[in-house]
């Protein structure tokens, strides 16, 4: 006869080890889930075309991101002293939700001036394989035919009718956009299936990477003082205002 | 008896704090686990008030309502709730057997199992942000959420099922009177 607690001695180590377990893992959480976006230094913003790097190491820094040009699809007064970069993807359901929230933010601070919405592509092709990138390219074809208006209105169309998570109909739903958009059909599928924005859209892709971005949604918001601000994924319209309001007192 | 249980455990003041705060600690984690990075940058930027980063902070409790898919925010809410549970019931126990040692494998070994598990599933679900994704990308095996049906979010299913499964035994535990045994 021997008592029970005896037999099983060791054990008593066992729960301070779960803590510590559970600890670690937490910690390699915050570690996985944020090794990305660092300290930011300010970023100069200029109205010139700077070139993409092809392939840019993953800094993980805000201040990586690339200048707002006249190139980049801006919602808003291009000179707001307050940009907010949106590296997106059309099949994802969070963009989803985060165009909704950045229509409401525009909505609100777009008339003033005080806010530009910058969209850039980051279609997440190994969760969305094809259609993402499908759809971006044919954002980039309503753009070049019919300019920044046209390219909102795709993208808003897009994401009011989206299913997401490639769930999408894109062989009807980009026809009808093109249509409602007044874009020339013949015009747009020669630019559709040339591939000529695949180097452009890999070019957002590498600086979403760049600046932090594993997800989408992935933004940056741009202060007054050219100071960073890593925002990751579809935060709610309270947590922008609040984000805003700190970029503005910081000028 | 398991009703009974809990009832005894959480009458006592001292126990439900013991809960709210481990609940509400693994909640937080969850869900400010893709802001970090934003409240280290504001705190390294010295303008930027204490008051105005709280502020920011109670904000972002409201991604639990966007950044999360409403399976994934039913069940972040879950883990929470059962990781408490299973913390409280520990200590309750712990201090009953006092310096006793006693058998606790199974019951450490699952809930340490489901708090990995629902990490696994939780920490912002917005597309290819959660935890999983970025430890999978990490080993070049990103593609492989794509073949799961919920995405990655099965872990944290699997972890709520662990944690029940650990505070069965726990309670069964504070049931179970130390015998001796032949």
């Amino acid at each position: 006869m021997e008592e029970n607690h005896n037999k099983n001695q060791p054990n008593q180590y066992l729960i301070p080890l779960a803590i510590v377990i559970a600890g670690a893992f937490v910690a390699g959480a915050l570690y996985f889930s944020n090794s990305g976006a660092t300290a930011n230094a300010p970023v100069a913003i200029t109205d010139t075309n700077q070139p993409v790097a092809a392939a840019p190491e993953p800094t993980g820094s805000t201040d990586a991101v690339r200048p707002v040009t006249s190139e980049d699809h801006i919602k808003g007064n291009p000179n707001a002293p307050i940009k907010i970069v949106e590296y997106s993807d059309f099949e994802c359901p969070f963009c989803k939700r985060f165009h909704d929230t950045m229509n409401e933010v525009m909505d609100k601070y777009g008339d003033s001036g005080e806010v530009a919405w910058v969209f850039r592509q980051f279609p997440l092709e190994q969760l969305h394989p094809v259609k993402a990138q499908a759809v971006a390219v044919a954002s980039e074809c309503a753009a070049e035919q019919g300019g920044n208006d046209a390219f909102w209105k795709f993208t808003d169309g897009y994401f009011d009718v989206t299913l997401t998570n490639n769930r999408t109909d894109i062989e009807t739903v980009i026809p009808q956009l093109v249509k409602e958009a007044g874009l020339d059909q013949v015009t747009f599928q020669t630019c559709f299936e040339s591939g000529k924005y695949d180097d452009h859209i890999e070019a957002d892709i590498a600086n979403a990477v760049e600046t932090g971005g594993r997800g989408t949604p992935w933004s940056v918001m741009i202060g007054p003082d050219g100071k960073t601000y890593p925002v990751n994924g579809a935060q709610p319209l309270a947590a922008i205002e609040q984000l805003i309001s700190i970029a503005k007192n910081e000028q | 008896m398991y009703v009974k249980t809990l009832r005894v455990v959480f009458a006592k003041p001292l126990y439900t704090t013991l809960f709210l705060v481990i609940s509400f600690f693994v909640l937080s984690v969850a869900i400010m686990l893709p802001h970090v990075g934003l409240i280290r940058t504001l705190w390294q930027y010295e303008s930027v008030s204490v008051v105005e980063i709280l502020l920011l902070t109670a904000n972002l409790y409201g991604s639990l309502g966007t950044n999360f898919t409403i399976l994934s925010a039913s069940y972040t809410v879950v883990i929470a709730l059962l990781f408490g549970i299973q913390v409280t019931l520990l200590a309750y126990y712990l201090k009953s057997i006092r310096n006793k040692a006693t058998n606790l494998t199974s019951v450490g070994a699952s809930g340490v199992g489901g708090l990995i598990s629902g990490f696994f599933g939780i920490g912002c679900a917005a597309c290819g942000t959660f935890l999983l994704s970025s430890i999978l990308v990490l080993f070049g095996a990103g593609g492989l959420l794509a073949w799961l049906p919920f995405g990655g979010e099965e872990f944290g299913l699997i972890g709520v099922g662990l944690l029940v499964y650990a505070n069965y035994l726990i309670i069964k535990k504070i049931n179970a009177p130390l015998v001796c045994v032949s």
